[in-house]
């Protein structure tokens, strides 16, 4: 039985791009602080060399992703209500803390796993020498126990950053998965979902990012790092699995419960088709998946760079369609809800896309990204920069 | 018992002219563009085999909000007798509310740019009056009244008629009570939006 509405109000959407943006950046930085955490934290001896860069990339991409939800506030200036009036039923209002402790957890993390080369760094007149000793604070102790505190410390607030990482993560799973007005969302599988994506683009990211801070920072990559690849590489294989299966299951629950929660599940079928089965699953996960099944692909460089750059496109149109295609489907009224993104917001998500480049790009090149097993390399790069 | 206000919404009575749909962008200087309360028309069936409806929609002040369950900073609160309010000064306009309310009550006024719905015109109540929607439906099928009184008119269309609510299959129980209202008219035929109709 067909049934027209001949009058009816419009509804917008009022959560856009900035909003799946801003998960896409959270979990990001959750995925690659987890991942390079498995050195310092779980103490497999490899991922040390790594967890510098990872950590800086965690910092700037959660000290990013918040400035998207500020400016798709109706009232910015408002936001320091979040702080002053908690409510406990609210995800969003969760995450308000998480977001702080998060940011500042890594950052001590970070301090302890730099200082030591920052000492070794400090002395000279230049503008890195000047900027290590102002990071350090005072703190130029290099003696055994010193060191040993720093060991200690780095791996304390490691330890508690995993967790606030999983939080400051899961929690934006809750937030969509607790609103039980649209069925699309509600899911006790969202957080976990959200988690197992953001490992997927988080470590896509981190490969990319790696091999450009070795190429930019040593000027080639070095083979201790070549041979880390394929680890990480297999690493993203099994993250990619496990976040397909989770979203098959998600999908076969979904086609079997309410009839909102079939009808969404045909709407990601059929109206929505060439961005959830071609951009999300096809091109992001299925498409990378059989890449790195290959033994060979997760040693070949190239190929396992097509796969990351891959994921992350895949899991941009994953936080899309589950966020924007949400709420595409109509609550009320009877027709669906058309979403088109504002130039002030894409403007936003490009100038932030660009910033954090540039601050991502300016930590990697003044700090001392120096680590086990490059020491030799570095200096005489540095040699070669006083003789010039 | 206190209080607890609900609305009945006889649709045997509407005739379907919208004066509520007016009285309370007057009455509440909704800006263009957004409504508190609206009217939904809709046609089902085939013709010549067709009926006509009319839905008028407003918040349906639930028992168990969603919107006030997501406010962040608890700027959606709820007073005794159940209507649900908005700090206006106090919202920071993430639009959450809006994503989580089932009946798209909520909208972002353009002008004060905060979320927004209707109050009851709580205003109006706290003068002994009628909220307007109710004080100007020329057929009596709007009517509002405390729930807990068993003398009042709400009270007794609710005990002695067959009543619906919008998706009670939601936590929200919600409080617009409406009388021969199809469940056709009361959410969106999503297979009909959608395809997937076997």
């Amino acid at each position: 039985m067909t049934t027209v509405h001949l009058f009816n109000t419009n509804h917008e959407i009022y959560w856009g791009l900035l909003i799946a943006v801003y998960f896409y950046y959270t979990g990001m930085s959750a995925g690659s602080f987890i991942l390079t955490s498995l050195g310092t934290v779980f103490g497999i001896e490899k991922y040390k060399k790594v967890s510098k860069v990872g950590v800086l990339m965690a910092i700037v991409l959660l000290l990013f992703a918040p400035l998207h939800l500020l400016f798709d506030l109706e009232q910015p200036s408002r936001a320091l209500n979040l702080f002053l009036h908690v409510n406990p039923s609210s995800a969003m209002s969760w995450g308000v803390y998480l977001l702080v402790l998060y940011p500042i957890c890594l950052l001590i993390y970070a301090w302890y796993m730099f200082r030591q080369d920052f000492v070794n760094n400090m002395n000279g007149s230049g503008f890195k020498a000047g900027l290590y000793r102002f990071l350090l604070f005072g703190k130029t102790d290099m003696s055994a126990a010193a060191k040993e505190n720093d060991k200690k410390k780095s791996k304390f607030f490691g330890t508690l950053g995993v967790p606030l990482a999983l939080a400051v993560h899961g929690y934006t799973g809750f937030i969509l998965g607790n609103v039980q007005a649209r069925a699309i969302w509600h899911t006790p599988l969202m957080p976990i979902i959200f988690l197992m994506s953001a490992m997927v683009s988080g470590t896509g990211l981190f490969i990319i990012v790696l091999l450009l801070v070795e190429k930019f920072k040593f000027g080639k990559v070095s083979d201790d790092i070549k041979s880390l690849i394929p680890d990480i590489a297999n690493l993203m294989k099994w993250f990619i699995v496990i976040d397909g299966a989770l979203m098959i299951i998600y999908f076969i629950v979904l086609w079997y419960s309410s009839e909102a929660g079939y009808a969404a599940a045909y709407y990601l079928l059929h109206g929505d088709a060439w961005s959830f089965l071609g951009l999300e699953n096809g091109l992001g996960m299925l498409l990378p998946l059989l890449i790195l099944l290959s033994k060979k692909a997760r040693q070949s460089i190239p190929a396992v760079v097509v796969a990351s750059v891959l994921t992350i496109i895949g899991v941009l149109a994953m936080r899309i369609n589950l966020v924007i295609g949400g709420q595409e489907l109509p609550l009320t009224g009877s027709k669906m809800l058309e979403y088109v993104v504002s130039g002030h917001d894409l403007t936003i998500v490009i100038g932030l896309a660009v910033a954090t480049t540039v601050v991502l790009s300016f930590l990697y090149a003044v700090l001392p990204m120096n680590r086990p097993g490059a020491q030799v390399k570095l200096t005489s790069q540095a040699t070669k920069g006083v003789a010039q | 018992m206190g209080k607890r206000y609900a609305m009945v919404i006889d649709l045997r009575k509407c005739v379907g002219c919208h004066a509520c749909q007016v009285a309370c962008k007057s009455e509440n200087n909704v800006p263009l563009g957004v409504f508190r309360n609206w009217v939904d028309e809709l046609e089902t069936g085939k013709f010549p085999t067709v009926s006509r409806q009319r839905l008028p929609r407003l918040c349906n002040h639930c028992k168990n909000p969603s919107c006030l369950n997501v406010c962040p900073v608890k700027a959606t609160y709820q007073l005794e007798d159940g209507t649900v309010l908005i700090d206006y000064d106090r919202c920071i306009g993430c639009k959450y509310c809006i994503a989580a309310c089932p009946y798209d009550a909520r909208f972002i006024n353009p002008v004060r740019k905060t979320a927004e719905k209707c109050t009851y015109c709580h205003e109006r109540l706290e003068a002994g009056l009628q909220p307007a929607c109710v004080n100007t439906c020329i057929s009596g099928a709007r009517v509002f009244g405390d729930l807990n009184d068993p003398t009042s008119e709400v009270f007794k269309l609710v005990a002695t008629q067959p009543v619906n609510v919008s998706k009670p299959e939601t936590n929200n129980r919600p409080q617009t009570y409406y009388i021969g209202a199809d469940d056709k008219a009361l959410r969106p035929n999503l297979l009909n939006i959608v395809g997937g109709e076997k």
